[in-house]
């Protein structure tokens, strides 16, 4: 653990020098990220002009949920989503031999290699945003359901990463993964609207095998609706279902692979 | 350049984009149809205690979110691709350089040809709406309207590659030009009323994008096809987004001989 944990610093250490070195690309995607974000809470401001409700959230609550999804997003741009970027390509390139043949699990180093530092930036505003969010809403939190929040985002987290890389690991036998990559960009969008708007057969779909509404909006509810322990179980079920099926995946589409030309 | 080479590049695009059957597939149909469903879900619970919103019934509002979906991916073309600035950045900006043709011209044919997926899935699904949607209440869809609105999308198609073509040519200066591409995708979803028809913006706020480029690349054209605007509004419009056409056109020619004086050809 403490070598990886080593191994993760120094993955960092050297995200940052490069992103120095490409100033000009570091101050743009700063800007690309405080767009999404402004895109996004215009978007709520818009509709909430005319209606009062949303899926069960009022605005302030709502803004919580849009700068949730922003705290994990950024999260996930910051950490995971380069690689997620570039996984299809090296699989193509018949590049992913230099991750297998580390002595290092190779899921690990191809998921955190690339630590966006640009990003990073990004993840401290969405944090003050949400900072800014949870403080206008009337009345205060306490901390249970405040920690309970957290942890959920976590699980949101960790979640998001899973549904993305399973959705990129159909290149180890289809050679392309631009299909599926957009397709998760598709539903990615069912993440970021409060759960509340879905109805029937869809929303099953989005708590259990497409757990997209488990990442913001599942945390949000329980912070201000509070949250059975049935429901914490669920979603703890469906992490770990989660990511037991992105390990059998990967290990099926390993040895699929074919190395160059894959 | 030649008619006939220029719809040899596209068509040499076009087929190249459906390679991977998979791919369209899945982008065509499961793509759409997902996307389609979430705005599905958040309109009919925005109509949950309302007739209208902004103006705009329920079945109405369904039938432009499916309209601005469909013509936009004619509109935008392939996402995420910086194809211009990445033959900036790695060099193979070189090959076009002894090629006997305009490089703009060929990269808006290829930029052509790679809408071709696009333009299935609008005859695809367009068609499947037509026939399994309820029309809304007093809604004029009418072959001169798609016409019209087809007219509206080549005007916007031009718009959208010229005001992202300065925006990659920054590509001579900065080493990854990806987010500034993607940003003007963002700010344009929401103010060309991608997102959110227009007529939900405050009054101010409309009165502002009026002197913008941004209701000619998605509003325009899917509120055309939906028989809200009339014959003299659309040519004023189509007048109006081949000036902005020319204006970013001549900005994009004013950055790439800037930044074509300090190109090297080296690539990374």
């Amino acid at each position: 653990m403490g070598r990886y944990l080593r191994l993760y610093a120094c993955f960092v250490r050297f995200s940052f020098s490069r992103a120095m070195e490409f100033r000009l690309d570091f101050f743009f995607r700063i800007v690309m990220d405080l767009v999404w974000n402004a895109v996004h809470l215009g978007f709520f401001w818009l509709l909430f002009r005319h209606t009062t409700l949303l899926g069960g959230l009022d605005f302030d609550q709502a803004i919580v949920f849009a700068a949730s999804f922003f705290l994990v997003d950024a999260l996930h741009m910051t950490i995971f989503s380069n690689n997620m970027w570039w996984f299809p390509t090296l699989v193509n390139r018949g590049d992913l031999d230099y991750y297998l043949i580390r002595p290092v699990s190779p899921l690990f180093f191809l998921s955190l290699r690339d630590f966006a530092a640009n990003s990073f930036v990004n993840l401290l505003a969405a944090v003050g945003i949400l900072a800014w969010a949870l403080a206008r809403c009337p009345g205060s939190f306490s901390p249970g359901p405040l920690i309970l929040f957290f942890l959920l985002l976590g699980g949101g987290l960790l979640l998001h990463f899973c549904l993305n890389l399973l959705f990129l690991l159909p290149v180890f036998w289809m050679h392309s993964a631009s299909g599926t990559r957009e397709l998760f960009f598709a539903l990615s969008r069912y993440s970021q609207k409060p759960h509340g708007i879905f109805r029937g057969w869809v929303l099953r779909v989005l708590v259990t095998a497409l757990p997209f509404a488990l990442i913001a909006s599942f945390p949000v509810n329980a912070l201000f609706f509070g949250a059975s322990l049935g429901r914490l179980a669920h979603v703890l079920a469906v992490v770990v279902g989660m990511f037991g099926l992105l390990l059998l995946v990967w290990r099926r589409g390993l040895a699929a692979y074919a190395s160059a030309s894959s | 350049m030649r008619a006939r080479l220029f719809l040899q590049i596209a068509s040499v695009e076009a087929r190249r984009r459906l390679s991977y059957r998979a791919d369209f597939w899945i982008t065509s149909a499961a793509g759409f149809l997902v996307e389609f469903g979430a705005l599905y879900f958040l309109w009919h619970a925005m109509y949950r205690n309302a007739l209208q919103v902004g103006g705009w019934t329920l079945d109405a509002m369904v039938f432009y979110q499916a309209a601005v979906l469909l013509l936009g991916k004619l509109v935008r073309g392939p996402e995420f691709e910086g194809v211009i600035s990445q033959d900036i950045y790695e060099g193979g900006l070189n090959r076009y350089l002894v090629y006997p043709l305009g490089y703009l011209r060929f990269k808006y044919a290829q930029h052509l040809g790679s809408l071709l997926p696009a333009a299935l899935q609008f005859v695809l699904f367009g068609g499947s709406f037509l026939l399994f949607l309820d029309l809304p209440e007093g809604s004029g869809v009418t072959l001169a309207g798609l016409g019209m609105a087809l007219g509206a999308v080549a005007v916007a198609n031009l718009l959208h590659f010229l005001m992202s073509f300065p925006l990659q040519a920054v590509a001579f200066w900065a080493d990854n030009v990806w987010s500034l591409t993607v940003a003007m995708r963002l700010i344009t979803a929401l103010l060309g009323g991608i997102l959110v028809p227009l007529a939900l913006f405050p009054g101010w706020a409309r009165d502002l994008l009026a002197w913008t480029p941004f209701p000619h690349l998605f509003a325009i054209p899917a509120e055309t096809l939906l028989g809200r605007i009339g014959p003299a509004e659309w040519a004023r419009g189509l007048l109006v987004g081949l000036g902005w056409c020319a204006a970013f056109a001549a900005a994009g020619r004013a950055v790439w001989r800037r930044g074509d004086l300090q190109y090297s050809g080296v690539g990374i």
